[in-house]
């Protein structure tokens, strides 16, 4: 197969959920023809792996906003996308083990409740009632906001496929971009393993694989891949209804629509996308023993499955928006570590506008390119990369 | 084995009692294959399928534990057995409505989905819905604690079958102690090994690369222990099993695989039916007519019937229809006949009869060689995936061998592979050169035309696809119409293959089926990565593994 066309407006290179929203926006603001590339099927990567978490309890504004943003989008999805995300929102809860963790998790809900957002701080009795079974003595209380929910990742994937789709957005899966050409001190085209493409505008929203991508365009960044694990266990009647996160070692788990207990932890990987989609030993075991230590009852719940997906890590935290001074028409929209699913809808309007040249309502400092390139005093870090 | 019934324990509030070193499934099968579950979306009457521990329909509660696998189960005297997912009970289960209500399938992707109350309560209702049993309570989940096993061995043989027991027995002689797991409850001892019964392994991920090669192994043994191997040497013997088959009602109480039939048809029970339609002409049929011929009312194969089964059928009066397609199974809440139709449109013919047994094909056990990276390869005769190996039994991955039916050899060549095998493994050789061609499919079923066929019988829409998520097949043709290709994305899109079997039962027919619905061949349309662990694990027997800071700082 080769493409439709000689050359386009835009190539979009990830069909993640970050890519294929982009697009979305970018068709509908008139930016086409558009051509998003994928290396593998869809959902193959981290929009087909992730828990499905969406929340709103951060450290810093910027995430915050962005968040409440894609709550609202993410409420809206049924009716704009015709498909049944099972958006549900029965909050998450953050965990404290210990008074320093709690002290942390409170300035999470002064900034949070200063956004608007009513969260609560739960005492060690207040966690109880939502999470029935907690073992004894094994948290001194957390946050929780009950707009923050879970939902089920894949026909949110299907639904914004199609819908680019139906605006005219070619997508080609199976295509790997080997190589960025520019000409002029700018982008020109991409070279696939399905043959080169002419275009002005190319679009980095390819996750795990944005480091290696910006490379090929001869484009250094601080991007991190790193391999997180989950699991999932057999179905069981409802009896859980937040994600819970645990501050001191980012265990998180909910009870999907479906039943199933799923949740990761995180354990020290070595970077790099090589490990591919494995899982290992030392995660199930650790994850076992962190989920049977918090809910004893869980014990003889069998485990359905395990698998693995790309965190896509930057130093401080924060997503990469915006065009590459160093390359005019490359632009990142990529970084957003193990939070794409839950922030694409509110990041991917701006990665559209900046792919269009136009100004975003975003913190160049926080989350433009540019950051990481001048030798400048950092504004601030998202640390709350849990669950 | 099996001795007096002197077991007593309560089913759903009833006095029962069970012979010892029985399982729950035989002692509640008395007369007839039971009826112990319904169907996870739409509480259809679901019938205990496999009889080894991986389908929906035997799943049980037991003293307050969910979701125990009847068929795995040893009753222990006093155990309250209730059943789950279904209301009052499984004979009569009001939420059977929403399969009347929907027959056609609930579309859950595009069904209600505004911002409404509504939307909200309809969720809600939904989510009750989720899942088989209530969660466990914490005293039937500590119940279950129990130290770990650990062990660090040369050799671990995983499958104490023919092929396994062998081997075994052949590194013995060498003088080297492997240690053996066996799935199977009660495995009578390998002189010379180290063997653990009941235990199911679950994980073998690629040996790490650093340092001297060896593997871990990760199984349990049931009910809840945790069992971690250290190995330089592996052998893969874990067999294969009887696939189940697309058709209308193919998980009506009564319909079962070989597998179960001939684990319940143990003397000194009688097989729990009086008149059962086999399904398949080779092998494996023979081995059924074998232990319950007396019990068979009609053989039923998709292609012709081998010589030495028509010859057993005919001395017992079983009549024989080759060259058949299986419609459909009838009967609401136990099968009591089947319909037929002979290949290419011929006549169509109905059978009464009290269970079904399905012999027709047996697909490798290969989940282990998919999870530790091995090369497999499309088996055309037998519809599915097996290890590539070479004359030495050596996979691709160096110190992996395979061995027995799972590699593609026939029992006659058991004891032969056995010593070939060993001598690779003793001296540590690579791979030999080619393997023989493995042995070649049981009756020949022309697979793919077999199921182009049933794609054309009118109203196979409503078939269950999926029996563990109730997968519907029009729900997987619809998939296809709207565009999305290849069994991963298939897969996320019906949700097919990802319940309680791991798709174990339903992915072999809907490799064939997506083969016809888009055009290409079965490896074409891929295979779902075989995700760590091989059965449902407890998170109790993996918790009980301590930690190795040397290993979890440093995963593979």
């Amino acid at each position: 197969m080769t493409f439709a066309r000689d050359s386009y407006r835009t190539v979009v290179v990830g069909a993640g959920i970050v890519g294929l929203f982009t697009a979305y926006h970018l068709a509908r603001a008139g930016g086409g023809p558009i051509l998003v590339v994928d290396r593998g099927f869809l959902s193959s990567g981290a929009s087909g792996r992730n828990g499905g978490g969406v929340r709103q309890q951060w450290e810093a504004r910027g995430t915050v906003r962005l968040a409440r943003e894609s709550v609202q989008a993410y409420r809206r999805f049924g009716v704009e996308f015709g498909f049944n995300i099972w958006f549900r929102q029965s909050g998450y809860l953050f965990l404290a083990e210990n008074d320093a963790e709690l002290a942390r998790l409170r300035n999470v809900h002064t900034l949070v409740a200063s956004e608007g957002l009513p969260s609560r701080v739960l005492d060690a009795d207040g966690v109880a009632r939502l999470v029935d079974g907690i073992a004894p003595g094994a948290t001194v209380g957390g946050t929780y906001l009950e707009s923050d929910g879970t939902l089920y990742p894949f026909p949110a994937l299907w639904g914004v496929y199609e819908a680019v789709r139906s605006l005219g957005v070619e997508v080609a899966l199976g295509v790997e971009v080997l190589g960025v050409e520019a000409r002029d001190g700018r982008v020109a085209g991409v070279l696939t393993s399905k043959g080169p493409v002419g275009t002005s505008t190319v679009v980095n929203a390819a996750g795990g694989w944005s480091g290696d991508l910006s490379r090929r365009a001869g484009l250094e960044v601080p991007n991190v891949a790193t391999r997180h694990e989950i699991l999932a266990t057999e179905a069981l009647k409802p009896f859980l209804d937040p994600m819970v996160v645990r501050a001191s070692d980012g265990l998180y788990f909910s009870q999907s629509m479906r039943g199933e207990i799923i949740g990761g932890l995180a354990l020290p990987h070595p970077p790099g996308s090589s490990g591919g989609a494995r899982s290992s030993p030392a995660f199930l075991t650790a994850m076992a023993r962190a989920l049977v230590g918090l809910l004893p009852r869980l014990g003889s719940v069998g485990v359905l499955r395990a698998w693995s997906g790309l965190y896509d890590d930057t130093p401080d935290g924060f997503p990469v928006i915006g065009e590459d001074p160093r390359l005019p028409g490359f632009v990142h929209g990529n970084g957003l570590g193990g939070h794409g699913f839950m922030l694409a809808p509110a990041t991917s309007r701006r990665i559209a506008l900046a792919a269009l040249g136009q100004p975003t309502d975003l913190d160049p400092a926080q989350f433009s390119p540019k950051r990481f390139l001048a030798p400048s005093p950092v504004a601030a870090v998202e640390r709350l990369q849990l669950g | 084995m099996v001795g007096e019934p002197d077991r007593s324990f309560s089913f759903r509030g009833r006095p029962r009692s069970a012979r010892d070193g029985e399982t729950l499934l035989s002692a509640l099968s008395t007369d007839r294959i039971p009826l112990l579950h319904r169907s996870i979306q739409y509480h259809r009457p679901q019938g205990p399928l496999c009889g080894i521990g991986h389908c929906t329909g035997c799943l049980v509660r037991v003293n307050g534990r969910p979701n125990v696998r009847a068929c795995r189960y040893e009753p222990a005297p006093g155990d309250a057995v209730t059943i789950e997912n279904a209301w009052p009970s499984p004979t009569w289960d009001l939420l059977g409505a929403i399969g009347l209500i929907k027959p056609g399938g609930v579309d859950s992707l595009h069904g209600l989905r505004r911002p409404a109350l509504a939307t909200r309560l309809y969720q809600r209702f939904v989510r009750r819905l989720a899942g088989t049993g209530t969660a466990p309570t914490e005293a039937g989940s500590q119940a279950l604690s129990a130290p770990s096993v650990e062990r660090s061995t040369e050799v671990v043989v995983i499958g104490a079958g023919g092929a396994g027991r062998a081997v075994a027995a052949s590194l013995v002689a060498r003088g080297v102690r492997p240690v053996v797991l066996e799935r199977g409850l009660h495995p009578p001892p390998v002189d010379g090994a180290e063997l653990l019964g009941a235990t199911t392994a679950v994980f073998l991920p690629p040996p790490a690369e650093s340092g001297e090669r060896r593997f871990t192994l990760l199984a349990f043994r049931e009910p809840a222990q945790g069992v971690r191997i250290d190995a330089r040497w592996v052998v893969v013997a874990t067999g294969g099993y009887d696939a189940s088959l697309l058709f209308g009602g193919n998980d009506r109480p009564g319909v079962v695989t070989a597998d179960a039939a001939l684990s319940l048809a143990t003397p000194p029970r009688p097989p729990p039916f009086r008149r059962a339609v086999v399904v398949g002409g080779g092998r494996r049929a023979a081995e059924v007519l074998e232990t319950c011929g007396d019990a068979v009312e009609a053989v039923v194969a998709p292609g012709e019937i081998r010589p030495d089964v028509v010859r057993a059928a005919s001395d017992r009066g079983i009549l024989l229809y080759p060259r058949s397609l299986l419609l459909r199974a009838d009967g609401r809440k136990h099968v009591r006949s089947v319909r037929l139709c002979a290949r290419s449109g011929g006549t169509k013919t109905t059978i009464a009869c009290d269970a079904v047994i399905l012999a027709h094909r047996r697909v490798p056990h290969a989940q282990l060689f998919f999870q530790v990276g091995a090369t497999t390869e499309w088996r055309s005769g037998v519809g599915a995936y097996g290890p590539t190996v070479t004359a030495n039994g050596a996979t691709s991955v160096p110190g992996l061998f395979a061995i027995g039916s799972v590699a593609g050899f026939s029992p006659s060549e058991f004891a032969l592979h056995a010593e070939v095998v060993t001598d690779a493994v003793v001296r540590g050789t690579g791979p030999a050169g080619p393997a023989p061609s493995p042995a070649a499919g049981e009756a020949p079923t022309e697979l793919l035309g077999y199921y182009r066929e049933l794609l054309r019988v009118p109203g196979h829409g409503r078939w269950v696809a999926c029996p563990c998520v109730d997968v519907l097949v029009g729900e997987v043709e619809r998939a296809v119409r709207f565009g999305y290709r290849g069994i991963e994305v298939i897969k996320r899109y019906s949700s097919l293959g990802s319940g309680i079997c791991q798709g174990r039962y339903c992915l072999p027919d809907a490799l064939l089926l997506l083969s016809i619905l888009e055009g290409r061949t079965p490896p074409e349309v891929g295979y779902i990565t075989q995700r760590p662990p091989v059965v449902p694990t407890p998170l109790a027997a993996l918790a009980s593994l301590p930690a190795r800071s040397a290993v979890e700082g440093v995963p593979p």
